[in-house]
């Protein structure tokens, strides 16, 4: 058995349009500067991905990453899927499954894609053994026909999968790269863009072991980590509810509090009834047969596989039931029945569709529909209307977008370009920003999550600053929070709609965040105190890694990266004008519950304070040249000059 | 004599069982342990404990001697007991699986919270005999 060291990290290079295959070692003192995984993704697209590359040319490359906890059980399997989007912006995705251990124990912590084949291919890894197949046979295939189908070309079971689905293949928008059936990742553009250089898949098998520089102290600190993260040891009330009865516990609480975006956002709390009917009781005493995990996850039940037991669905299989799939199919049109929200969440895995695309994309519709903005001629006939849309034709639109048919080649742009088609304002329904679509998470009384979604790089994604809800500020004190460098009133940036201290608040979010995606492991473990007391994670890493790293370079490593991620979207022309929220969230009040709509005043105070915490030029966004100095990353000024960006003062 | 049980259902295919237990010999995660495996079969439907070992660690990671795997199981799918308790263990957890939907995910002994029987007046003090 091949034993792998922690302190190296290797590239794998494919090079589809000449299959040149090679391999690199990258400089030792990357895992102490950008640990991995995320990090390292966010440098090597930087560098190597030039300012107006083409995304679906040959010179983008798609950047599959691990780390240095992957393999070792703290990792979870993550992966980090990095490349530039067709938006423009970085676009990056973090993925759990088992594909990054396998990766690591094959003797690679990256794979970097380049190039683009003229036929459809799969890259088939084995240790040394790296292959270029033909993947005719797979092209057009679903993900789950590919899994079985390559299942077939490959017989060993723990060999590890990542493929893309019909949507990917057509480009169609926000389309996401899937594994192990139902896990996906890269919907802010990896899968479009792995489509477009006609890479199929993606199998790998290792043989090897990782052993951590300094074993004992590395599992003194992971019964440290355990503690905090295990259901019954946990003081974080969501560890428990979370993990077993899932995140559709929300459906009901949401509307409740006025949190549950109905008919396009329109309305922010949704009939009682139908909330219940799609919540997480009727599914697990009903639905749910089996739970799943990622690597080496310790929480018992994060993900489950469900069976439709009755009805027209009679059989329909499928996995996972998110907090997203309440809303993308469930209240945002109208929809109150279990059974259809999880036949259209399933198709989504099985053609490799974002559900937020399809949910977010088919409520515009709606709303553009019962305003006479489109008609039936628009929609192949279809009656796009809340609540009252024939259940068969919805099914059949999901094929029809992954394959760019009829109205499916409209709905397959996007909600953005779909309304500069449409045309006459149907953009003010539009829930997207920098041209991707919201996720389940509301923003008016939530004005945290206003901001997180304005200034993310790679458009809404709440895994970059999770949890979007307020923690328990009890756990931890000021005193306990500014021995630790955080300088936060954390009793005022809970204030749910007091735009104080957000900025602040996101920004240790966003850092610590990047950090945990970056050894790797998974934000949703981000549980008890391990969201501001990050020291449990820099004892893992430095045992695991065996590098020199003090508690205040490790946080440091987080803000670098999220200053990488801003210098990749200012040297491509976004600024301060692209951080906003959707027409509606800037326009409309919600009446019912008094929640304001986030105006240019309130959204200017919270981007103000998240600039200047940051260090940013306030209209630019470009970090100063003293905060690039300070992160030790000056050496992209250079690169930023010659590309017509002045740094920050 | 104690040994470790499993129940198969409950398996969720994270495999820490057997990534731990890889590292116990060397120092090195390897995922191909002697003594644990799980085996996945293709399409997801089912992760299989399968375990040839007596529950004596080669070094446990926990301080009272406890089996590293049973301890790291996040859903109870291993426990580790005499015949008689692993007998009562395994009744209480069919019984409970059909009484709440929870239970087909978690067992008993590892929900963190009290739990009441249908019929029973008491609740159900969360248990660690068997954690």
């Amino acid at each position: 058995m091949k034993i792998r060291s922690n302190s190296d990290q290797r590239i794998l290079r494919v090079n589809l349009s000449d299959r040149r295959i090679s391999t690199e070692t990258l400089p030792r003192e990357w895992t102490s500067t950008y640990l991995g995984c995320r990090g390292v993704n966010a440098r090597l697209l930087y560098d190597e991905v030039k300012k107006g590359t083409d995304p679906f040319g040959e010179e983008n490359t798609l950047y599959i990453g691990t780390g240095p906890m992957d393999g070792l059980p703290v990792g979870m399997g993550r992966l980090s899927i990095a490349c530039k989007s067709p938006r423009g912006t970085v676009a990056e995705g973090s993925a759990g499954g088992f594909f990054g251990p396998e990766l690591r124990r094959a003797g690679y912590d990256y794979v970097a894609i380049s190039g683009k084949s003229e036929n459809p291919v799969y890259l088939s890894i084995e240790d040394d053994k790296v292959e270029i197949r033909d993947a005719g046979h797979l092209w057009g295939l679903t993900t789950y026909e590919t899994d079985a189908a390559l299942r077939r070309d490959i017989p060993d079971p723990d060999t590890q999968l990542r493929y893309i689905g019909p949507a990917a293949e057509n480009l169609v928008h926000a389309s996401v790269i899937m594994g192990n059936l139902n896990s996906c990742g890269g919907r802010a553009g990896c899968g479009e863009v792995m489509g477009s250089k006609k890479l199929k898949a993606i199998a790998v098998r290792g043989s090897g072991g990782i052993k951590p520089h300094d074993y004992d102290a590395f599992v003194e600190a992971y019964k440290v980590f355990r503690q905090r993260v295990d259901i019954r040891t946990s003081r974080d009330m969501w560890s428990p509810v979370w993990t077993t009865y899932g995140a559709p516990v929300l459906a009901r609480l949401f509307t409740d509090i006025g949190n549950l975006m109905t008919r396009n956002a329109a309305e922010m709390s949704w009939d009682y009834d139908k909330a219940t009917a799609i919540g997480c009781e009727n599914f697990l005493d009903n639905y749910a047969y089996k739970s799943k995990s990622c690597f080496c996850c310790p929480t018992p039940s994060c993900q489950k596989l469900y069976s439709i037991p009755s009805g027209k669905y009679r059989g329909f299989k499928g996995g996972n039931y998110w907090a997203g799939q309440p809303i993308t199919f469930g209240s945002i049109i109208d929809n109150g029945s279990i059974d259809l929200l999880l036949v259209l969440s399933g198709l989504c895995n099985q053609f490799g569709l974002d559900i937020f695309h399809i949910g977010f994309t088919l409520s515009w519709a709606m709303e553009c529909f019962e305003n006479g903005l489109i008609t039936t001629a628009d929609t192949d006939g279809i009656e796009m209307r809340f609540g009252a849309f024939d259940e068969d034709a919805l099914v059949d639109l999901m094929g029809k977008t992954a394959r760019r048919e009829g109205f499916g080649e409209l709905l397959a742009m996007g909600c953005s370009e779909a309304a500069k088609i449409i045309g006459k304002g149907s953009d003010k329904y539009c829930l997207t920003v920098k041209g991707q679509e919201l996720e389940a998470i509301a923003e008016r009384n939530l004005l945290m999550v206003a901001l997180g979604v304005a200034v993310s790089e790679v458009g809404p994604d709440h895994t970059r600053w999770y949890p979007p809800y307020p923690c328990n500020p009890s756990l931890i004190s000021r005193e306990e929070l500014q021995s630790l460098g955080i300088d936060l009133d954390l009793k005022l940036a809970f204030d749910t709609r007091n735009p104080e201290e957000k900025g602040k608040l996101l920004r240790w979010f966003t850092i610590s965040r990047a950090i945990v995606e970056s050894m790797p492991s998974c934000v949703f473990l981000v549980r008890d105190t391990l969201g501001f007391d990050m020291r449990p994670w820099w004892k893992l890493f430095i045992s695991a890694t065996g590098v020199e790293l003090s508690y205040e370079e490790f946080i440091k490593s987080g803000e670098r990266l999220m200053n990488l991620d801003r210098l990749f979207n200012v040297r491509e022309g976004f600024g301060r004008k692209d951080d906003r929220v959707p027409y509606r969230m800037s326009h409309e009040d919600v009446l019912n519950f008094g929640y304001k709509k986030i105006d240019d005043t309130v959204l200017n105070k919270m981007l103000d304070e998240y600039y200047t915490a940051n260090g940013w030029d306030l209209n630019t966004t470009v970090p100063s040249k003293e905060k690039l100095h300070e992160l030790g990353i000056h050496d992209v000024r250079h690169e930023l000059n010659t590309n017509g960006v002045e740094a920050g003062s | 004599m104690k040994r470790i049980y499993v129940i198969e259902d409950l398996c969720n295919g994270c495999r820490l069982c057997e990534t731990f237990c890889s590292s116990l010999p060397q120092g090195v995660f390897s995922g191909q342990p002697e003594r644990i495996c799980v085996i996945k079969v293709p399409g997801e439907e089912k992760d299989i404990p399968l375990v040839h070992c007596d529950g004596r660690c080669v070094r446990s990671i926990f301080d009272d001697g406890r089996p590293t795997c049973v301890g790291l199981c996040p859903t109870g799918s291993l426990y580790y007991a005499e015949h008689k308790t692993a007998v009562e263990a395994r009744h209480l957890y069919e019984a409970a699986r059909k009484e709440h939907s929870i239970f087909k995910f978690i067992a008993p002994w590892k929900w963190p919270f009290p739990w009441r029987r249908p019929g029973e007046e008491k609740a159900r003090s969360p248990m660690d005999e068997l954690v």
